[in-house]
């Protein structure tokens, strides 16, 4: 049984009732959700993906608005209200249109048949509009309004200008997204990490790359305790316990290595057939062979106390007569630790994993500086249910520590052609919180503001067709290109080569508050306006005016509570960096558009919903099929 | 975006100022339940698939599995016909009858926009603020109604009224025109009612 329904009016609705959903929480005075469950746990939040993805929601088109939002949060980390904002204002705009000039050269059944296909080509051409000519756009007309602040500068020195930019830019992320109270201790928090981070002689955005990829292994967090006593640790953390009692340690080099199999052969695995006593001459038992295996086992341990290994990690959990030994051995042993953990690790140490216990080269060696163990917090681990029971006693946990790893490199593949090895002193953030879900929010916000930067620090590359474009207006826009040239100074001078030139230049942040919308709305006009005025093409100017008219609804959300304002610095854009509303990032409100516009394109092309009886697996099609001929014969 | 290549099937014309009324009052209305879902949805509602099979619009589910229509069952029921959001026929009989009223001498009532027979008293005193409704007709060459304590002229002006829509309502060919009047009649004596209370 299918439905057919008017898809415009429910694209309409769907995403109006999303906007009222996180409306009051949007802007600098928004207010925070607070969510319970059944079992009492509370939680209070401001993301716009936390909240959205609470909701309950069956319809298709409102889950696939969230999954856009929630794919767009996880590459640039902000934005999702302003996602809905936009899109539902974009929806509006497209829809006003669409009914007051419907397209008519087909014929269609309805008018609303016509106003759907209008739509639908009107979110094509914003498409279109946007991906050949928004960068250039914005490079011309709106960033040179702003500031580039380069990566290089950032790590230079803790007072330097460029540090200051980008404190303030975490500062006003974290405002929004936690509150203004703690808003400056945890950006210069984060500051702190990014400068342990980051890495000499390499990329500049690499750091930020390597800690969003790695984030979920370099942070810990503990609940029970405020937000200030967050901090930087020396060191990686291994969220587990030692498996052995720790022995005291030497001044030397620790070494450490990390078995990703299981040491001593496993007996009783489920579909294992072992056969006993075939093919020699006595009998044999089963007895024989834990006994074999035993002695195998100590010879192992034996190999790796030559080689002065005092650290094992492994990431499955060893049996007890590998433990046993390792304890007589005097090593440390930690087992179960997680992949990510590993990886890191190893990424870290240089070592790679020993997947053949019986074949240990130098390169499977770490070397450490120490090796302790750290009590972080009174509060019960999760991802390590079987320690928490031995330590419940106590009200301690103890996690692993390992330390800075003198000669440590860190190899990077770059452009998939050459190894950089940098010397890089790892640092671990330990992040608190009050509850259970504030400090998950604290990490998750952590998290965000990371992918933030890297998205604003990540070259946009320029595409073939603007490429090509520049160099056919190159005199049209010199001037401009001069403008850009003295006002950034920090700017890189890539700006010189337009074909290899990235088009936005990273690092480029200007004041919040709705200034990059309504730098961009009048650049939007200027553009209608001398498109129809030169009738260069009749297709960028209905799209462009209508862009523009959508644009305007973030700010005037922004300043829902003070009109005044909102018309102050409508007209006042140009009185730029003012101290109070704080910065945002070019690249990710770049990003952010595109997203939106490909939403719109997705959602106007969606005709029908088709329901369905049973859910449509892969695997039970054919069950599928014979059920719905059954309901077919029913009906 | 005019059309293109080809004779148009159907002739397109710009809406009519009743439309636009129309379409100016669902887009409030889509906002309201927008909001109201909205609200629901924070409170811990399921946003279901399907739409009412009344109104059209999404269902909502509670945590007791109970569904639920926020159109229906919550914004008002009985404006339906009266309302020219949802009536086209409703909207241009409106209009016709704001153009009888500024033909006619008396100060004119003009019914409700939203509400049919709702309270009397905002349609006594003085419509100027809300002018989007009451614009053209009804605006025109009207002396601001003195206060709610007083007045003879006003209830003479509803009982004029009154007096020509049940003239009116006896000749009345269409059923649409008699339901009109009926409810001008209805809000006329609403509106005589609460003067009577003010005046007491």
């Amino acid at each position: 049984m299918c439905s057919f329904f008017c898809p415009f009016m429910s694209h309409g609705s769907v995403v109006g009732v999303l906007e009222a959903v996180i409306l009051r929480s949007f802007g600098p005075e928004g207010g925070q959700v607070l969510f319970t469950r059944d079992t009492g746990q509370a939680m209070l939040s401001r993301s716009g993906t936390h909240i959205l993805r609470a909701l309950h929601l069956e319809h298709p088109l409102a889950r696939m608005v969230v999954e856009c939002v929630w794919k767009h949060s996880t590459v640039t980390g902000d934005g999702s209200k302003t996602f809905i904002l936009l899109l539902a204002s974009l929806l509006r705009k497209i829809h006003t249109t669409a009914s007051r000039e419907p397209h008519v050269s087909h014929s269609y059944n309805s008018l609303e048949a016509a106003e759907a296909a209008t739509a639908r080509h009107l979110a094509d051409k914003l498409l279109a509009f946007a991906l050949k000519e928004l960068d250039d756009l914005i490079a011309m007309e709106v960033a040179p309004h702003g500031r580039c602040v380069s990566w290089e500068d950032f790590t230079a020195e803790m007072h330097s200008p460029a540090n200051h930019y980008v404190q303030k830019l975490l500062a006003s992320f974290f405002h929004m997204r936690l509150g203004y109270v703690h808003c400056a201790f945890i950006s210069e928090l984060t500051c702190e990490l990014l400068n342990h981070w980051k890495c000499i002689d390499n990329l500049p955005y690499f750091a930020l790359q390597f800690l969003k990829d790695n984030f979920p292994a370099i942070h810990t967090p503990v609940s029970g305790f405020p937000i200030t006593s967050s901090r930087l640790i020396e060191g990686q953390v291994i969220h587990r316990d030692f498996a052995t009692p720790y022995p005291q340690t030497d001044h030397q080099p620790i070494k450490a290595v990390v078995f990703t199999g299981y040491l001593q052969p496993r007996l009783l695995n489920t579909g294992d057939v072992l056969e006993v006593g075939c093919g020699g001459t006595e009998e044999r038992s089963i007895v024989d062979f834990s006994a074999w295996t035993e002695r195998s086992l100590q010879c192992l341990i034996a190999n790796l106390q030559s080689l002065g290994v005092s650290v094992l990690l492994s990431v499955v959990k060893q049996s007890a007569a590998v433990l046993a030994l390792a304890t007589q051995a005097e090593m440390c042993f930690v087992d179960c630790v997680s992949e990510d953990e590993l990886s890191l690790f190893a990424q870290l140490s240089g070592a790679t994993p020993i997947s053949d216990c019986w074949r240990i080269e130098p390169e499977h060696i770490a070397e450490l500086t120490f090796c302790r163990p750290i009590l972080l917090g009174p509060h019960r681990y999760e991802n390590m249910p079987f320690f928490s029971l031995t330590c419940k006693a106590t009200h301690l946990h103890a996690k692993n520590y390992l330390g800075t790893i003198h000669t440590s490199h860190l190899q990077t593949l770059v452009a998939d052609v050459f190894i950089i090895r940098v010397k890089v002193k790892p640092y671990s953030l330990i992040i608190c919180g009050s509850g259970e879900g504030q400090t998950d929010q604290y990490a998750c916000a952590f998290q965000d503001a990371i992918r933030m930067l890297f998205t604003t620090w990540e070259p946009i590359p320029a595409t073939g067709t603007t490429a090509a474009k520049r160099t056919v207006q190159s005199d049209k826009r010199t001037s401009s290109y001069t403008h850009v040239l003295t006002d950034s100074s920090t700017c890189t001078s890539s700006n010189l080569n337009p074909l290899h030139k990235c088009v936005l230049q990273p690092g480029c942040i200007m004041p919040a508050g709705g200034t990059f919308e309504f730098l961009l709305h009048h650049a939007l006009l200027k553009l209608s306006h001398s498109c129809s005025a030169s009738n260069d093409t009749n297709i960028g100017v209905p799209v462009s005016r209508l862009l523009a008219s959508a644009l305007l609804s973030v700010p005037k959300q922004i300043y829902s509570h003070s009109p005044g304002q909102f018309l102050q610095t409508r007209t006042r854009h140009n009185a730029i960096f003012t101290q109070d509303m704080g910065l945002e990032s070019v690249s990710c409100k770049y990003e952010l558009l595109l997203a939106v516009l490909q939403c719109v394109t997705s959602l106007l092309r969606v005709d029908t919903i088709l329901r369905t009886h049973t859910a449509l697996h892969t695997q039970s099609l054919a069950d599928t099929s014979w059920e719905s001929t059954e309901d077919e014969a029913e009906n | 975006m005019a059309a293109s290549g080809g004779e148009p099937d159907f002739e397109w014309e710009p809406p009519s100022e009743a439309e636009m009324k129309v379409i100016q009052a669902r887009r409030e209305r889509q906002d309201k339940i927008s909001k109201l879902m909205g609200d629901y949805l924070l409170k811990g509602y399921k946003m279901l698939g399907d739409c009412c099979d009344v109104c059209g619009t999404i269902l909502l589910q509670d945590r007791q599995q109970k569904k639920y229509c926020v159109s229906c069952q919550e914004l008002d029921s009985d404006i339906d016909k009266d309302n020219p959001a949802l009536n086209a026929q409703a909207a241009l009989s409106q209009v016709r009858e704001r153009q009888l009223a500024a033909q006619s001498p008396a100060p004119s009532q003009t019914p409700e926009l939203n509400g049919g027979p709702s309270n009397g008293q905002p349609s006594v005193s003085v419509p100027q603020p809300r002018p989007e409704h009451c614009e053209g007709a009804a605006a025109g060459g009207r002396a601001l109604l003195p206060p709610p304590a007083v007045p003879p002229p006003p209830a003479e002006a509803v009982l004029t009224k009154l007096r020509w829509a049940t003239t009116q309502l006896q000749g009345a060919a269409s059923l649409e025109a008699s339901i009109q009047l009926c409810s001008l009649i209805t809000s006329c004596a609403n509106s005589l009612r609460s003067l009577k209370e003010l005046s007491q």
